[in-house]
């Protein structure tokens, strides 16, 4: 992405009223370069255009969300997907976000908090909501009585560091990104650093938690 | 070729072991192996046949023990015949095994068919007439006979075929339509009560929020209301409406609070809960502090949003309360105010935990409890 230039954005959602919504309220942020409402159409235009984000909605019929992103990054890796949901519940998300995307918000967002997150994704950054964050607390908790048949866990990929919990905690009470570095007295770059390793950990890391989530949910 | 040894075969029992001798050995047209060969190489074909054998072989002695006047050629000639058999079936290719297991649903239709042509119902019961009657005849020549355990054995088994030759297709037509019926039954109770609810709950609301179109703030309340219930509802249909009356763990209380609040303030309270844990007293106490905050919040702040933050470590439970809205100055408070001294901070120090508040007009209020766990088992 050119620094000058507005990310360009491609819709994907299944519901005419919510693409409208969207544009309506991305307008004069960003560029909408297209928009799609069923998963063929999405991946074809989304790699015949290579925009810089697509925003995703997670529940759609034929494979969903899921089946975009999988074939999209296949040929086009450097396109990035936000996902979007109605729930904020962070499990039905999770499978989305293991699979590549750099975060979630819920459609119920404000305008310019959205277009924050578009402007965060296109420059390569994790988006966290409040609730994926304590997800993330929940998933990567220490309860040994849990992890006494999992298996043996990889600093590196399945624990946080402290420091990550300390950020972490500060999204799920509510801050933001600027808040939290002031409250930490480190730079912003340094928030996004840390948000960013959480989300590789969070793809990456085989916790039974994590996996769990999605195999209940038959969506690995 | 199978045609003429088929009716070799009908001649000759040789023409049997022939013909599944060549089929073992002789690899199938455009085919590079023979059933044999694959039999052979694969250790689990091998380990079944090796069963079916030692089956085969169990049988064959409990028959010779027990006297069945079998000549003995006949008796090794079947054994074998099955064990072919297992081989062919265990080692065919995938077409042959295809065109086997066709011929086996023509035949078992011939036997159970669904639509009962008057030839196949002839057959099963001219079958299950003379099974019957084998088996009556037999047992009927028990007495003054050497041996008449076998006849007992061997009528009872015929009788038992007959009758079941005779009623296996009744029998297992009104099995499936028990199954069906009941599965449609089920259908029906369950579009009833989807029916039902819909009717009760999102109908009620749409209209609601019809009337009260004028009033945004009403609409938010009543359209968050009706989304938290149809998600409990759909999370789990069985237990709906039975949880509202007591609440066991700290997360449900905490999202009763949630909901309590919203539903009176019309401000979307959004609880994230890290954890959870049985209730008890101390925890009570930390569950009202965070409801004193939250309506606070709802009530002065005067943002929309209040986020909620809760986690449960081994050692301690956290909770957050915090709002974007204007702040306040908690020194300036008066002691003897009841909302926030009495209410949020001795209430918390009553039960060894802590209160702090932060509060300014740029940042807006965060309220932190903090209560140390007793050394709990989670």
């Amino acid at each position: 992405m050119n620094v000058n230039q507005r990310p360009t954005v491609f819709l994907v959602d299944d519901h005419a009223l919510i693409r409208a919504g969207l544009r309506a309220e991305l307008s004069g942020h960003v560029d909408v370069i297209g928009e799609a409402d069923e998963v063929a159409a999405a991946i074809e235009m989304i790699i015949e255009r290579s925009p810089d984000v697509v925003l995703l909605d997670v529940h759609m019929p034929e494979g969903g969300g899921l089946a975009v992103l999988r074939a999209v990054t296949k040929v086009r890796p450097n396109v990035k997907f936000l996902a979007l949901s109605v729930s904020d519940a962070a499990e039905d998300v999770i499978a989305v976000v293991r699979a590549g995307a750099r975060g979630y918000v819920t459609k119920s967002i404000e305008g310019p908090e959205l277009v924050e997150a578009i402007t965060r994704t296109a420059a390569g950054d994790a988006v966290f909501s409040r609730r994926l964050a304590g997800f993330v607390l929940d998933a990567f908790a220490n309860r040994p009585q849990e992890n006494s048949f999992a298996p043996a866990l990889d600093p590196e990929l399945d624990q946080l560091t402290p420091r990550e919990i300390e950020v972490l905690r500060l999204i799920a009470r509510g801050y933001s990104y600027r808040d939290i570095a002031g409250q930490l007295e480190i730079a912003v770059k340094t928030v996004e650093s840390h948000v960013s390793a959480v989300l590789r950990k969070l793809q990456l890391s085989n916790r039974y938690q994590l996996t769990n989530w999605a195999t209940e949910r038959h969506l690995l | 070729m199978r045609i003429f040894t088929v009716i070799l075969a009908l001649f000759f029992a040789l023409g049997v072991a022939a013909y599944m001798t060549l089929w073992i050995l002789l690899p199938r047209q455009g085919e590079a192996t023979s059933i044999l060969t694959r039999t052979v190489n694969d250790r689990r074909d091998k380990e079944i046949l090796f069963a079916v054998a030692i089956a085969v072989l169990t049988l064959l002695i409990a028959f010779i023990t027990m006297g069945v006047g079998l000549p003995g050629v006949t008796l090794w000639f079947l054994a074998l015949c099955c064990l072919a058999a297992v081989m062919v079936w265990r080692g065919a290719s995938n077409d042959e095994k295809e065109s086997l297991s066709q011929l086996s649903t023509d035949l078992a239709k011939l036997r159970i068919g669904r639509n009962d042509g008057w030839r196949a119902v002839a057959l099963r019961t001219g079958f299950g007439i003379v099974f019957i009657i084998w088996g009556i005849s037999l047992m009927s020549r028990v007495s003054g006979e050497n041996g008449a355990a076998k006849f007992v054995l061997g009528g009872a088994c015929a009788l038992v075929l007959g009758l079941f030759v005779l009623f296996a297709p009744w029998w297992i037509r009104t099995f499936q339509d028990l199954s069906t019926e009941r599965r449609a039954r089920m259908r029906a109770q369950d579009r009833a009560d989807m029916a039902a609810h819909v009717h009760d709950s999102v109908m009620q609301t749409l209209s609601l929020i019809q009337r009260a179109a004028d009033d945004p703030q009403e609409v938010t309340r009543l359209a968050r209301q009706q989304e938290r219930d149809l998600r409990s509802w759909l999370a789990n249909p069985e237990k709906f409406g039975a949880q509202s009356t007591s609440s066991r763990t700290l997360s449900q209380s905490i999202l009763d609070v949630e909901s309590e609040v919203e539903d009176n303030y019309g401000v979307s309270v959004d609880a994230v809960i890290v954890g959870d844990a049985p209730l008890d007293d101390s925890l009570l106490a930390l569950i009202a502090a965070c409801r004193e905050a939250t309506l606070n919040a709802a009530k002065w702040s005067g943002t929309r949003e209040v986020a909620v933050f809760v986690e449960v470590e081994h050692d301690k439970v956290s909770v957050f309360v915090r709002d974007t809205g204007c702040g306040f100055d908690p020194t300036a408070v008066a002691a003897d105010r009841q909302g926030v001294t009495g209410s949020i901070i001795e209430r918390m120090r009553r039960h060894g935990g802590t209160a702090t508040i932060t509060s300014s007009p740029e940042t807006g209020t965060e309220v932190e409890l903090q209560l140390p766990r007793a050394s709990h088992s989670s």
